[in-house]
Formats: C-alpha cells, sequence, structure tokens
C-alpha cells in the first residue's frame, strides 16, 4: 500500500546514523550564513565578517526577499535585546555566551566598540569551532580584532602577539575577552561544571539562535536548568543576573506548520522542541519554570517587523527589494518567535537601575 | 498529429521542448494575443482560475478537478511563472494551449510576467538552466507583453446548477429549500459539496462564513478528487445538465471582470483599461503596474501597498466601480489564500488562489472558479453531446446589461477547492532545492 508522502511524519525519513543527524545539524550553521550573506549584499544588514566564515566551495545564493527579510528581523531583534543588556548604566564588565553560534559574527561586530567591557564565550561541535578558528586563522583582520579587543589600556599586553592562543586538535580558541569552545550542548546539565573562562560572577547573557531547538525537549530544558543554577546561585554580592535569548519557530499544528515539519524532515531536520514550546504563551512558561522567572517575554518576527522596527528602518528595508510575498511573509514569520527570560537579584545595597536586565521589560510585548 | 500537438503532448509529462519550436510557437502567441483587446471579452461558462506559479503537477491536478482544455473553457489570471520549480512547463504548455484552442483559454498577465521580477524570482533562472542561455526567456518575455490586461465574463448565469449530494451526504450549509436557486456551490477536497448556498442567503455571505471552514485537507482524505461527485467543469464545459429544465429562471449574473491584481485609482471606467498601451514590460506605476499590483483590503478609499507597487483599495472602491460599469463582480488573484478562495466586501469582490501549498511549503489548498451559463440563453442539446455556445445571443445579451437596462444580480459561482498532487506523483528529485526556512 502506498503510503501518503504527503504529510509523511518525521519517523518515516530515511533512518540516519546519529553522525549523520549531528552532521546535519551542523549544516543549517552553514545555510544560515549563506543566507545572512545574502542580506548583507542586498544591504538589509551591514557586517563586513560573515563573508570571510564562507568556504570558497559554499554557494553564495541570493535568497528571496522575504527570507532577506526575515534573516534582517531575526539578526536586529537579537542586536536589540544585545543593545539593551549591553547598555545599561551599569559600569562593570558583562558577559555573552552564545550556544551553537556557529558562524556568527556577533561578537566581531560588538568588538568594534573598543570601549566596551565585555567577555564572549561560543559553544559549539568541534567540527564547527575548528571551522570558525580556521577562518580565524586566514583572515587577518578577524584575528586582529580578537587581539586588540580588551586591551586597550594594558600596556603588558601590547607586545604579546599573537593575543590568543588555538588548539587546532581540540577546536578550541581562548583570549582575554573571547572564547570558541568546543562543547556538545547535550553534555551540559546541571551539575555539570562551568567550562574555563566563563565567569559566574558577571552578568551574563545566554543566547540561542536554531540551536536549542534541534535538542530534544529533555535536554533543552536540562541547559536551561544547567544556566540558572550555575549562574542563579551565585553570591547575591557578585552576581547580577543572568538572562537568555532564543529565536526558533513555532506552531507546528498548523497546516504551515506541519508542511514545515515535512518539509525540514526530509532534509533530516527535525525540530525536536517545537511541539513542546509550539506557542508564546508556552515558550514564556518555559521561562518561568525552567528559572528566568524575574521577567519574560516572547513575540513572533512578524510582531517584531511590526512593532520593533522604527518606520524610518521599515521604510529603508521596503526600498531594498520588491516584497511580492505579502501574505506567505506574514505566515512565515508567524512561525518563528523571540523568546527571553531572565533571573536577577537586587542586591540589598545597590541601586535598582543598575540591574542589567530592567530594560528588558521596556520591549513592546505581543499580547496573545 | 501536428507538431503543436506533440509539444502538447510533451508538456504535459513535464519535458521541455526544444528551443526552436519555443520560439515558433511564442511567435505564433503573439499573432493571437496581439489581437486581442486589453480586456479580453469571454463568454460564460468559463472556469477562472489564479496564480499558478510554475507548481506543474499541481497545473496537472487543476485541469483534472476542472475538466481538460479544450473541453471546460479556460481563464487565468495570471502569474504563471516564478517559485515553482517548473514555470517554464507551465507557461509553454498554457501558452501552447492558447495556439491550439485560442477561443477555449484564456491568458491575463500577472505581475510576475515581466521581466524585473522573473530576474529575481526564479524563472529566468530556470531557463538558464533547462536551455544554457537566455534566449527561451527572452521569447517568453516578448510574449508576457502582449498578454492582456484583464478580461470581461458575460453571459454567466444567475445560479449553479446545484451538484447532486450523494446518498447520506450533507453539505455543511444552510437547509436549501429545493425550489431556491443556488447562487454559491463549493465542491470540497475529494469532490465533496461542503457548501450550497441559495440567493436568499446572500445577504449573510461574508468572507468567514464562505471561506470552506475546517478543511480537511490534513486528515486522511484520500487523493484529492477521487470520489468526485460534481462532473468537472459542469460550470464550464458547456456540458451543463441543467439546461433543458424549462422552470429554470432567466435571470443573468451580470457581467464579471478579471484582473490579476485590481483596481488602479487611475482608472475609473472598463473603458479606461481598454485605451491603455499595454505592449510594454509592466512599468513600475501607473495604470498598467496597479491592474498587476494592487490588492482589496479593509480601509476606506485607497492606500499604499506594502508591496511596493500598485495601491491597496477599500469596499467602497469596488463598489463603487462596479455600479459604475455594471459589474457584479471582480475576480482576481494575487493574493495567497489558504482556503483557495475569498469573497470580500459582499461578494463584490473575490481572490481566487490555484497554487495549492504554494511554494511546497505555505500548506494552503487551492480553488477555481465556474461560472455557468445563463440557462436562458443556452442552446439545448441531449446529452452527451457537446453544446455549442450562442455567441451572438450573449453579446447581445451582455450588451443590454452593459446597459443598465437588466436587473442587478451577481453570478451563480461555484468553487472547486483542490490540494496539492501527491509529492511522489511530482517526479521531484531529492536534489532539488527544498523550500528555505531559518535554521
Amino acid at each position: 500500500m502506498a503510503i501518503p508522502t504527503r504529510f509523511a511524519t518525521p519517523s518515516m525519513a530515511a533512518p540516519a546514523s546519529s553522525a549523520e543527524k549531528d552532521r546535519t545539524v551542523q549544516q543549517t550553521d552553514m545555510d544560515a550564513l549563506v543566507s545572512r550573506c545574502s542580506a548583507i549584499q542586498t544591504g538589509y544588514l551591514t557586517d563586513p565578517y560573515a563573508e570571510m566564515f564562507l568556504d570558497v566551495a559554499t554557494p553564495r545564493d541570493r535568497r528571496y526577499p522575504l527570507i532577506n527579510r526575515g534573516t534582517y528581523i531575526r539578526t536586529t531583534a537579537i542586536d536589540q535585546i544585545v543593545e539593551s543588556f549591553l547598555s545599561r548604566p551599569f559600569q562593570g564588565k558583562k558577559q555573552i555566551i552564545s550556544l551553537g553560534a556557529g558562524s556568527d559574527t556577533r561578537f566581531f561586530r560588538l568588538a568594534a566598540d573598543e570601549s566596551l567591557r565585555l567577555l564572549y564565550h561560543e559553544f559549539d561541535f568541534p567540527q564547527v569551532t575548528s571551522r570558525k578558528i580556521a577562518a580565524i586563522q586566514r583572515h587577518k583582520e578577524l584575528a586582529a580584532i580578537i587581539s586588540e579587543f580588551g586591551q586597550v589600556g594594558s600596556p603588558e599586553n601590547t607586545t604579546s602577539a599573537p593575543g590568543f592562543q588555538v588548539d587546532t586538535r581540540a577546536g578550541s580558541l581562548r583570549s582575554p575577552c573571547y572564547y570558541i569552545h568546543p562543547i556538545d550542548l547535550r553534555t551540559l546539565k546541571p551539575g555539570v561544571s562551568l567550562p574555563a573562562g566563563i565567569d559566574s560572577a558577571l552578568p551574563t547573557l545566554f543566547i540561542s539562535e536554531c540551536c536549542l531547538i534541534y535538542l530534544s525537549p529533555n535536554e533543552a530544558d536540562d541547559i536551561f536548568r544547567w544556566i540558572t543554577s550555575s549562574f542563579g546561585q551565585a553570591s547575591e554580592s557578585t552576581s547580577n543576573g543572568v538572562g537568555i535569548v532564543l529565536y526558533e519557530p513555532i506552531g507546528g499544528d498548523d497546516s504551515f506548520g506541519k508542511v514545515m515539519i515535512r518539509n525540514l524532515s526530509q532534509r533530516g531536520i527535525v525540530l525536536r522542541t517545537l511541539q513542546r514550546y509550539s506557542t508564546l504563551e508556552r515558550q514564556r512558561e518555559r521561562m518561568k519554570v525552567l528559572g528566568f522567572n524575574t521577567g519574560m517575554g516572547a513575540c513572533d518576527v512578524n510582531f517584531i517587523h511590526d512593532e520593533w522596527i522604527d518606520s524610518k528602518e521599515k521604510e529603508r528595508i521596503d526600498r531594498l527589494e520588491l516584497l511580492d510575498e505579502r501574505e506567505e511573509w506574514v505566515l512565515l514569520a508567524k512561525h518563528y518567535c523571540i523568546a527571553w527570560g531572565w533571573v536577577e537579584r537586587h542586591a540589598a545595597s545597590g541601586p535598582v537601575d543598575n540591574l542589567p536586565f530592567q530594560n528588558w521589560s521596556r520591549f513592546p510585548l505581543q499580547r496573545f | 498529429m501536428s507538431d503543436l500537438d506533440r509539444a502538447i503532448e510533451q508538456l504535459r509529462q513535464c519535458r521541455p521542448i526544444p528551443e526552436l519550436q519555443v520560439r515558433e510557437i511564442c511567435f505564433k502567441a503573439r499573432e493571437i494575443l496581439i489581437e486581442e483587446a486589453n480586456v479580453q471579452i469571454v463568454d460564460a461558462p468559463v472556469t477562472i482560475c489564479g496564480d499558478i506559479h510554475g507548481q506543474f503537477h499541481d497545473l496537472m491536478e487543476l485541469f483534472r478537478v476542472g475538466g481538460d482544455c479544450p473541453d471546460t473553457n479556460y481563464l487565468f489570471m495570471g502569474d504563471f511563472v516564478d517559485r515553482g520549480f517548473y514555470s517554464l512547463e507551465s507557461f509553454l504548455l498554457l501558452l501552447c494551449l492558447k495556439v491550439r484552442y485560442p477561443d477555449r483559454i484564456t491568458l491575463i498577465r500577472g505581475n510576475h510576467e515581466s521581466r524585473q521580477i522573473t530576474t529575481v524570482y526564479g524563472f529566468y533562472d530556470e531557463c538558464i538552466r533547462k536551455y544554457g542561455s537566455a534566449n527561451v526567456w527572452r521569447y517568453c518575455c516578448d510574449v508576457f507583453d502582449y498578454l492582456a490586461l484583464g478580461a470581461l465574463v458575460i453571459g454567466a448565469g444567475s445560479s449553479v446548477q446545484p451538484t447532486r449530494l450523494a446518498d447520506g451526504e450533507d453539505a455543511e450549509t444552510k437547509v436549501r429549500e429545493a425550489e431556491d436557486e443556488v447562487e454559491i456551490e463549493v465542491i470540497g477536497l475529494g469532490g465533496v459539496v461542503t457548501r450550497q448556498m441559495s440567493r436568499r442567503d446572500a445577504g449573510m455571505i461574508n468572507s468567514t462564513n464562505l471561506t470552506p471552514s475546517a478543511l480537511p485537507h490534513l486528515s486522511s482524505s484520500g487523493p484529492a478528487g477521487a470520489l468526485l461527485t460534481g462532473v468537472p467543469g459542469t460550470g464550464a464545459s458547456g456540458n451543463s445538465r441543467g439546461v433543458a429544465n424549462a422552470n429554470t429562471p432567466t435571470n443573468t449574473g451580470g457581467a464579471v471582470l478579471c484582473v490579476h491584481g485590481g483596481l488602479s485609482p487611475l482608472i475609473d471606467s472598463v473603458d479606461k483599461i481598454r485605451l491603455l498601451d499595454r505592449k510594454q514590460e509592466v512599468p513600475h506605476d501607473g495604470a498598467m503596474c496597479d491592474l498587476l499590483w494592487s490588492d482589496p483590503e479593509e480601509i476606506d478609499g485607497w492606500g499604499l501597498s506594502p508591496r511596493g507597487a500598485g495601491f491597496l483599495f477599500g469596499a467602497d472602491i469596488v463598489k463603487q466601480f462596479n455600479h459604475l460599469n455594471n459589474l457584479t463582480l471582480i475576480a482576481r488573484a494575487h493574493q495567497l489564500v489558504m482556503e483557495g478562495f475569498k469573497e470580500m466586501f459582499d461578494s463584490s469582490i473575490v481572490t481566487v488562489w490555484s497554487a495549492p501549498n504554494y511554494c511546497y511549503r505555505c500548506g494552503n489548498v487551492a480553488a477555481i472558479l465556474e461560472l455557468g451559463e445563463d440557462n436562458s440563453n443556452a442552446v439545448l442539446r441531449s446529452g452527451g453531446e457537446e453544446v455549442l455556445f450562442n455567441r451572438e445571443n450573449t453579446r447581445r445579451l451582455a450588451s443590454t446589461y452593459m446597459g443598465g437596462s437588466m436587473k442587478r444580480g451577481g453570478p451563480g459561482r461555484r468553487y472547486r477547492v483542490f490540494e496539492a498532487a501527491a509529492q511522489d506523483s511530482r517526479g521531484m528529485p531529492s536534489k532539488k532545492p527544498m523550500p528555505y526556512y531559518f535554521l
């Protein structure tokens, strides 16, 4: 009997070994990078670094306008969240940890601001971190940014070059302010100690862009618990809290979502936490239950496009390309969300406006 | 079998035809299209279709559900190309049918039938991929310039002959009394009649109660159309089953304007469309651009379009335009509708969308709209024999109607809803690029 392939379930995809599955997930990074380069080339984003991480062999496809727009909104929304976290009057150093960072360029873009006091970490599979480190070693400009960032006003370091160490075999990189950690995220659970270089006393922001969605729901939940137990428990005098921002698909229940699940599963990509966290409400609940319970929010990308981007900027991107995909855009954009949550303690002595996540409550919120 | 018939056969199998033959067919098509008016007059019965977008296998599904050309008289409202994997085969098949049966298929221009848009949305790349040069793309674009900008359907009946319900079948509908005329009928997936609405209910019609609710397209409804109860193209094939009924009222459904996008602030009458010089690339603005790019929207008057071309227009604009031009309905395409079709503004305008699971990603169903003939003018024939349509008679009737002397009333409409062809029938190689998502 012929099985209608139209709505095949993920389990019907060709069986793949776990190594193959991992490789498929790792390749999603290249897909995102090509999309990023397309958005940059079309003028949506400014990012001189993304191109440097692209392999010579990877075709530089130009994406459809709605994909460019989605890439732009995703990047801009997380930039806004990150900026809000960094630019508080809080004078101390801050820390960002990017989960499944892949070839993301956020560190290099932030490092352009020399006055920033920031410790930046990236976690990913060793296969992915090795590729990234190779690109850094290929491009002097990238290496120079790492060497110079955070060195301003520290004369004892100015002569030591390069300002970072690389372990090529392990796929790790460390400098005073930037670390690349070869870590399989599935190993992170409560009780596992923090990787070297992470300072649990600093106000810390975790970022996951289309990353935790590929883990099993329990593995993804464990990472949340690992974060809140490692940082939330730090002594009150030093820790000023920890937050997380996610970008991932939602809404697998309607026909668009079902087709998305089917199409991706045919590529071997399974959105494993989608069912558990399929709505904005469930995303907010996830934050609350798993320890980011001081404040939380979730908006779909369509809402962010409408409410977070100022009208002048919207006019600018509207002029870049004819978007003859209006309804499709809304449909697609309603199936991706930005969700965030944080936990912080009022230090008994400190002033209230020193809280790094306080501004997060000012983002326009989606009600339903 | 003529070369043209052979080309049609080959294209029906989704196999491209040689470049030289494309050139020849495009040349012939241009000779036919150049004689057509900006607003082509089309006699009902006719089956009106929306965007196709290179989804060849779904176009085959459309023909299966709606009947084959030339048995069914078709009107395609543009956007044949771009987005899907088989723009070339889809457009060339439609074009060959146009050359072969010029009076049984009408093609009007969509905003994607443009040099600029096809270079962004895939048709150009597809031609290069399949022929190694841009020649075929150029031939096709030259044809695009000659496509009509709209069509006026005349001689549509005010009711559709209701499809008989299968025993025990219960249309999700208002209780229809036996003598009521059916103004709207919806044939859902699997050929099941899901709605029949009489004219008496017309005042209650809006897009929410007209779009087929609770579509079973994600359930195991089996292959679409397998249980076809309504005869495909009963509205449009001329094989109308009800014409022998002497008691059928003689109302006409009035004239229906078909256009890809919508209205333009620069156009207040159908005659103004007739005055445009259409034989050119779609301009970035102006009346011709608006007809291909605009969208109806719940606003008053005109609004700026977020698409960057064309305008948004509200119910007041549509109603005034229809009134001034003695239209009972505007049929247009251009916008994805998850349910396949959507009537708006008290049924003064309808969007018809004919690309199921658009871009292999959207999960929507598609629809076609059948307008039956005005029963009072049909030439009666016994069953099975092809009915010749009395064009002269219809034209006379239409001109009377256009003169405003006849009773107003929307045409009887039968929507046939269908879903995407099963994926295994596509023969889509696995290395084909999958639709993009954000990863």
